[in-house]
């Protein structure tokens, strides 16, 4: 271990102190916000839009929808036998010191049929990426990371959208360990805007496809730190003319989340009303998937998850039950979806996987002729990695 | 035709004696006690014979939560028996090696390193393997290893894979070859004889 722990302690006791002091803050504030909450409950739903649209369309706050915001709902019934499916992705990215450049992305699905009793289908597509319009897009340098995760997440989405199709004849809820608005269309980063398009196009007909199938979708995210519902309470609490941008980045709800403001309120099993989740939403709103999301407490331990669900599955009564029921049933015994839990097993790429991956690529150039190898700083990484020894450096006094 | 090399390990620890290895297995993949497997070693000029002496099932946490768990799907017990993937931790012992001149029935002069591949023998690689006994001291010298028990299951497997008209004479031959290692205790070469008859 080359971390000198002993250096820290003052450090890491000036940290728990603060976490203290912080938590009796939030604590002192939650009853305001639950308070703010009920009264935000109170107004005339056209005086608050007024308020969203002069917020403009920068705010990140959540969006009410015909359900009333302080309203709590109790786990719907299951039917007797129904079909959930999981889908998560695990990648490796290009790297200029390993072997070769490639880049490779792995999906791991699992579809599981309650009520069957028999053991789930699982499944790992494993694809690598090499080629030179496949490494170099756009011609624009090698392919970022970024790209990299957004054409996973499409590749999850692909994978849902199959697995749904083969699970027609049943209620079937499809989901995803993430969120559902695509990542890397909600980052203002300087990426190739047709790759990041082709993206985005393969992953809502993804989404179409699974609609298609007649299955809920949802993205179920844990332990979200999300305050979208916070920043709408204090949005409804400023009088119309005084809101602009000022008086919506600094508001007294900024060191809370939603979680915590909804941890408060959701008896296990029940989840919140839904919102609709700004500004990010255009895309998928045009495209027929405008996003909504409610807080779920999963039953487990305080547990409170986010779900998002897209507009026909939230406006649907079937669908939203099924996936409001599913996910806590997923959740009874692993605190999680189960079929998220065994999704990621069956997609994560362990650092001996990467090894075994490269000696055979090692082997086969070798086969034709081409002598290639890891970088020297790569290589000697995995010495120390493979024999990491104490430390013999002294603290600074 | 020949079988497919079933990989049932990637090597974590070793040396000149010995060798164990770490994988995710199916359960029907997963190897027996006292079964051949090999790993290669000197950069691929030869292949260590492990002989497996010990099978451990590691910890797995899903696995733990859901035996704990007041009242786990049907589901979710047949995925864990079924589906998913037995952590296991192999124990090899070297009673060879194999390289361009065929068997070598000794230590091997380097022993596999780490990550590399383990695989199960194949019955015909078994066969080839025991047609000489010379491993047998090896097995009988390793200190440690419950002996007797492990060349019992290797023999019995070792004559299992031959056709049947052979394996009375392979047993009578490997109860030869175990009575001159064990002369001076009878009553041990006694139990290990009753434990090889099929």
């Amino acid at each position: 271990m080359s971390l000198d722990i002993p250096q820290l302690i003052p450090q890491l006791q000036g940290m728990a102190q603060s976490a203290a002091e912080q938590a009796a803050e939030l604590e002192r504030l939650l009853p305001k916000a639950e308070q703010a909450l009920d009264s935000c409950a109170m107004i005339e739903a056209q005086e608050l839009m007024d308020k969203i649209l002069r917020a403009g369309s920068r705010w990140r706050g959540a969006r009410p929808t015909d359900e009333s915001i302080n309203t709590i709902f109790p786990p719907p019934e299951l039917p007797d036998s129904f079909t959930v499916i999981g889908a998560d992705g695990s990648q490796i990215f290009t790297d200029r010191h390993a072997l070769a450049l490639y880049f490779l992305i792995n999906i791991g699905s699992i579809v599981v049929a309650h009520g069957s009793g028999e053991a789930p289908l699982v499944a790992s597509h494993p694809e690598l990426f090499y080629e030179q319009q496949d490494l170099y897009p756009e011609m624009m340098g090698l392919i970022s990371s970024a790209l990299v995760s957004g054409k996973r997440d499409a590749a999850e989405m692909a994978e849902l959208a199959r697995l749904s199709e083969s699970a027609r004849s049943q209620p079937t809820l499809a989901l995803l360990d993430n969120g559902l608005l695509l990542w890397i269309t909600t980052q203002e980063l300087d990426q190739p805007t047709a790759q990041v398009e082709i993206i985005k196009s393969d992953y809502l007909r993804g989404m179409q496809a699974i609609r298609d199938t007649g299955a809920a979708l949802g993205g179920y995210i844990d332990r979200p730190r999300t305050s979208n519902v916070l920043r709408l309470l204090h949005l409804a609490e400023l009088p119309l003319e005084a809101i602009n941008d000022e008086t919506l980045r600094v508001h007294p709800y900024q060191h809370l989340t939603d979680r915590m403001l909804f941890a408060r309120r959701l008896p296990p099993g029940h989840r919140s009303s839904r919102f609709e989740l700004l500004p990010s939403n255009q895309d998928f709103s045009r495209a027929g998937h405008s996003i909504q999301f409610f807080y779920l407490h999963t039953g487990t331990q305080d547990q409170i998850a986010r779900v998002e669900v897209p507009g026909w599955v939230a406006e649907n009564s079937k669908l939203l039950d099924l996936t409001h029921a599913g996910i806590l049933e997923e959740c009874r015994v692993t605190g999680m979806p189960y079929v998220l839990a065994r999704a990621h097993e069956l997609a994560v790429v362990s650092q001996s996987d990467r090894q075994a991956l490269e000696r055979a690529l090692n082997t086969l150039l070798l086969e034709r002729g081409i002598r290639s190898e890891i970088s020297q700083k790569e290589l000697a990484k995995r010495w120390v990695r493979s024999g990491q020894r104490p430390s013999r450096r002294s603290s600074l006094p | 035709m020949s079988e497919k090399a079933v990989l049932i390990a990637r090597v974590t620890r070793c040396s000149t004696r010995s060798f164990v290895g770490a994988s995710r297995l199916p359960e029907a993949d997963v190897p027996t006690f006292g079964s051949f497997c090999k790993a290669r070693a000197q950069r691929g000029q030869s292949e260590v014979i492990g002989l497996i002496y010990d099978i451990r099932i590691e910890d797995d946490e899903m696995a733990r939560q859901i035996a704990i768990a007041a009242d786990p799907s049907q589901e979710q017990l047949a995925d864990n028996r079924v589906s998913r993937l037995i952590p296991i931790e192999i124990s090899c012992l070297a009673v060879g090696y194999s390289s361009q001149d065929g068997y070598a029935y000794a230590l091997p002069p380097q022993p596999p390193m780490t990550l590399d591949d383990v695989f199960a023998l194949s019955r015909d690689e078994v066969m080839a393997f025991t047609q000489s006994m010379d491993f047998v001291p090896l097995v009988f010298s390793a200190p440690g290893l419950p002996a007797d028990e492990l060349l019992a299951a290797c023999l019995r497997y070792s004559a299992e894979v031959r056709p049947q008209s052979e394996q009375r004479a392979f047993l009578v031959e490997a109860g030869r070859v175990c009575a001159r290692q064990l002369a001076g205790d009878v009553a041990r070469l006694d139990r290990l004889v009753r434990n090889l008859a099929p």
